[in-house]
Formats: C-alpha cells, sequence, structure tokens
C-alpha cells in the first residue's frame, strides 16, 4: 500500500481569533479553558501583517473571531486592511454590540459576510444558555445586518439544551426573511468538551433532529439553505478535520500563535509557533506543528491502509489527543477505530449534568 | 434557469482569478474551485447577460456542441441557484 509524501498545498482561509473576550458564558465554546494565558493580543499592525503575509502565502478568505471580535475596536482597521490585501472578509460575532455605527464601519472597509449565533429561538431559553441577556440585541442586530446589502448566516449551536428546539429556530430563521442557516452541532473542545456530559444530545435528539432538518432543507430548497453539522460523536466516519492537517486552514490565536485547527491547543505534546517571532509562510512551510499530521504519512494502522484516508485524513487529531491521550491515534469518532466504544459509550443518554459558565 | 434568465450573484458572493488563470467562487465561508468552462461561464453574469447569450458565448468559445454545454451549465448554474449563490 503506497502512502502519499507529505504534500506542500497552499492555505485558502486564515481564521484570526482576534481576542478570547467575551461578554457571554456559552458553556457550549471551543476556546480554551485557559482564557487567561491569551491576555497578550497581537496589536493592529501585527493583525495587518500577518493578513498580508497570509494573501501573499495564498489564502482568500479572513475570518474574524473570537471571543467576540468585535470587542477589537480596531476590528474595521483590520476588515480593511484584509480586504485591500484582496481576501474575502467574514465576521463572526454573537452580535450583540453590532449597533449602526459599526455596522456601517465595517461594511464601508469591505466586509464581505456577517454570522451571527443564537443560542436559541426566544429569549428565556437563549439568555440562560448565554449566561447574560442578550438574545434580543441579538435579535435587533440580524434585522439591521439583513436591511444593509451584505451576506448573513445565522447560526445555531445544537446541544442537549437547545436540540428539540430546531423546528422553532428555522421558524425563527424565515420570520427574520434569513437566506442561509447553520444548525451546526457543538463540538466538544475547550469549554464544551470540560461540558460534555451535559452538552450531549440524547440519541433521541439526534434521530429528531435529523428528520426536522432534513424536512426542512426540502421545503426550503432555493429559498434558504440550511447547513448542517453532524454531531461528533454519533457517525460512522469521523469529519474531516480542516480537510486534512496542515492543508487549506491557519488559526490565529490572539496572543498570535499559530494552529493548525482551531482547537490545536488542546495538543499539549506540540509546541506551536508564533506570528510575533516568525513569518506566517515559515511556519506553514516548515514548522514541526504543521508538518507533524500534514498529508497521510505519519498515520498507522486502521488509517494507513484505508481508501477513506484522503476522504476523513483520520478525523480530527485534536479529538484523538483528547479522548486517548495519542494525536497521531486514529480519530475515535471513526468506526474503525480500535478505540470507537470511548464514543459509543459517551453518545447522550446520561443523566442532565450542571454546565461550567465559561468564565476569563 | 431559463433561457431568459439574467443571472447575477447573490450577497457576498465573488469570482477571483488567480495569476495562474484559475478561477475560484468565493462564497460564505467557503470557496469553489471552478473548472474552465464553468470559470468563463460565470465571469460573463452580470445581472444583464441572459443563461441563453452566456450558452452561445460558451459554445463559441470552447467549440462544444450547443446542446451539450446547455444541459451542463444548468445544471451549475441550477445548483449554484439553489444555495443562493446565484439568483
Amino acid at each position: 500500500m503506497s502512502v502519499s509524501a507529505p504534500l506542500m498545498p497552499r492555505p485558502l482561509s486564515l481564521l484570526c481569533e482576534l481576542t478570547y473576550r467575551c461578554n457571554l458564558q456559552c458553556p457550549y465554546c471551543y476556546n480554551p479553558i485557559a482564557l487567561s494565558a491569551y491576555r497578550e493580543e497581537l496589536s493592529t499592525d501585527q493583525w495587518c501583517r500577518v493578513l498580508r503575509e497570509a494573501a501573499e502565502l495564498g489564502v482568500v478568505q479572513a475570518h474574524f473571531s473570537g471571543g467576540e471580535p468585535t470587542l477589537r475596536r480596531d476590528l474595521a482597521a483590520l476588515v480593511s486592511a484584509a480586504s485591500g490585501a484582496g481576501l474575502y472578509t467574514n465576521l463572526i460575532t454573537q452580535g450583540t454590540f453590532l449597533d449602526d455605527a459599526l455596522l456601517d464601519r465595517l461594511l464601508e472597509s469591505g466586509l464581505d459576510h456577517i454570522q451571527i449565533s443564537i443560542q436559541a429561538p426566544e429569549a428565556n431559553l437563549a439568555d440562560r444558555i448565554a449566561g447574560a441577556v442578550v438574545h434580543e440585541k441579538k435579535v435587533d442586530a440580524l434585522r439591521r445586518v439583513r436591511a444593509r446589502d451584505v451576506a448573513l448566516t445565522l447560526n445555531c449551536v445544537l446541544h442537549r439544551g437547545n436540540h428539540d428546539t430546531i423546528s422553532d429556530v428555522i421558524a425563527f430563521a424565515q420570520e427574520l426573511g434569513i437566506e442561509r442557516l447553520e444548525l451546526a452541532n457543538v463540538q466538544f473542545y475547550g469549554w464544551a468538551f470540560r461540558n460534555r456530559a451535559g452538552l450531549m444530545p440524547t440519541r433521541d435528539q439526534v434521530a429528531r433532529g435529523e428528520e426536522v432538518v432534513a424536512a426542512a432543507q426540502e421545503r426550503l430548497r432555493g429559498k434558504m439553505e440550511i447547513a448542517y453539522v453532524l454531531p461528533d460523536y454519533f457517525g460512522e466516519f469521523p469529519k474531516p478535520c480542516m480537510s486534512g492537517w496542515g492543508s487549506e486552514f491557519i488559526t490565529v490565536t490572539p496572543n498570535g500563535d499559530a494552529l493548525p485547527c482551531p482547537a490545536a491547543s488542546a495538543i499539549t505534546t506540540l509546541r506551536f509557533e508564533n506570528v510575533r517571532i516568525r513569518a506566517l509562510a515559515e511556519i506553514w512551510l516548515e514548522s514541526e506543528s504543521f508538518q507533524r499530521y500534514r498529508g497521510t504519512g505519519w498515520m498507522r494502522e486502521p488509517c494507513r491502509a484505508c481508501t477513506r484516508r484522503e476522504l476523513d485524513w483520520g478525523g480530527c487529531r485534536c479529538q484523538a489527543f483528547l479522548l486517548t491521550g495519542d494525536a497521531s491515534a486514529t480519530d475515535p469518532a471513526c468506526s474503525l477505530s480500535p478505540e470507537h466504544s470511548i464514543v459509543v459509550a459517551l453518545r447522550g443518554d446520561n443523566d442532565p449534568i450542571e454546565l461550567v459558565a465559561r468564565r476569563m | 434557469m431559463n433561457d431568459d434568465s439574467q443571472p447575477r450573484f447573490g450577497k457576498g458572493v465573488k469570482l477571483r482569478r488567480e495569476e495562474d488563470g484559475s478561477v475560484m467562487l468565493l462564497v460564505p465561508e467557503g470557496a469553489l474551485v471552478l473548472n474552465p468552462t464553468a470559470a468563463a461561464a460565470l465571469e460573463l453574469v452580470n445581472g444583464k447577460r441572459t443563461f441563453a447569450e452566456i450558452v452561445a458565448e460558451i459554445v463559441e468559445q470552447f467549440e462544444v456542441a450547443p446542446e451539450r454545454a446547455g444541459d451542463e451549465l444548468r445544471g451549475l448554474f441550477g445548483r449554484l441557484a439553489e444555495r443562493g449563490f446565484l439568483r
């Protein structure tokens, strides 16, 4: 069985995690637990340099996220820098600070797309999940964006506490005239990993949810695109995380660490390089961390001889590490993994558990 | 997509031609790499040209059979319209 040599692919997408500060406390946040280690944020100039370097390296899209990216006062300047470097710009926000003035500044700076997340389709539940009274502010922000000529995606992260409201989320989106809805099952990293037992949907919820989503996709075809992110621990095969490690994606954390996957800081056996110290191109091309799981050469059995090895790339390295302690193991989410029973045992029929609120 | 439709790009959808001539369609949260025919056809999209005019242009440019080009482009444009990338 031949194994392809590490490729030298071109990164297409840069996720700029501008800050981990946030006024919400969602227990499903994928940010790392040790948030206070990231207080020393990159400056405006440093981010501008990263954006230029990314564009030179072949990146075509910049995603501004966090934490809550609108807490950075220089957000419009960074959008402008990205746009000026020829990048498509995407803002991923929870929307509570998106007033008319900021929105107009961002659009003038060339923002191409906005994703706003809600916690649930109605205020009581939503505010309980967010740990703050913010739902109505988000609805206002959604209306403001709808009134302008810019692409908008509504996002709702699904977990046990809101999985039964999927049809109401879809109705909420229809009422607001949303054309693109993302229903994303929670992924278990950072705070969400810590709260896994309380967030894991039940088998019934997952089965019902899939039916509701499939019916809505059919009914709303051509009117609303509904993107559904499958639950991590319920499939037969793992997600093709990042389309392969070091293949298309770079994440830069608030303090400048460059990661092959937004959750990679969980892998304590790898050392990640920082854009304050090295150029992004060097990190992409040469760093040990980006090379380590690039391509298929690192794989062991059962991935090594698997016909799906270039479809799902062994799944997620971070998940493999979190569940087995070994980042080069087959992702246990794969039914072919010798450690698949770990995931099966966690499929959501435990009693509800108290969630820990995210805080800095 | 009818012959008389005048397709235009949806919000947040952009064509990007690279130095090497390859073309990508940038969409919210993703990028689609286009084959040369699809790229040429989408570069003709401007909200004014009709679908039939775009097909005719491609037939001439690529010397392909009109029926085949029509079917292929109808499929492509239909899929993109379904996702809101063309309207």
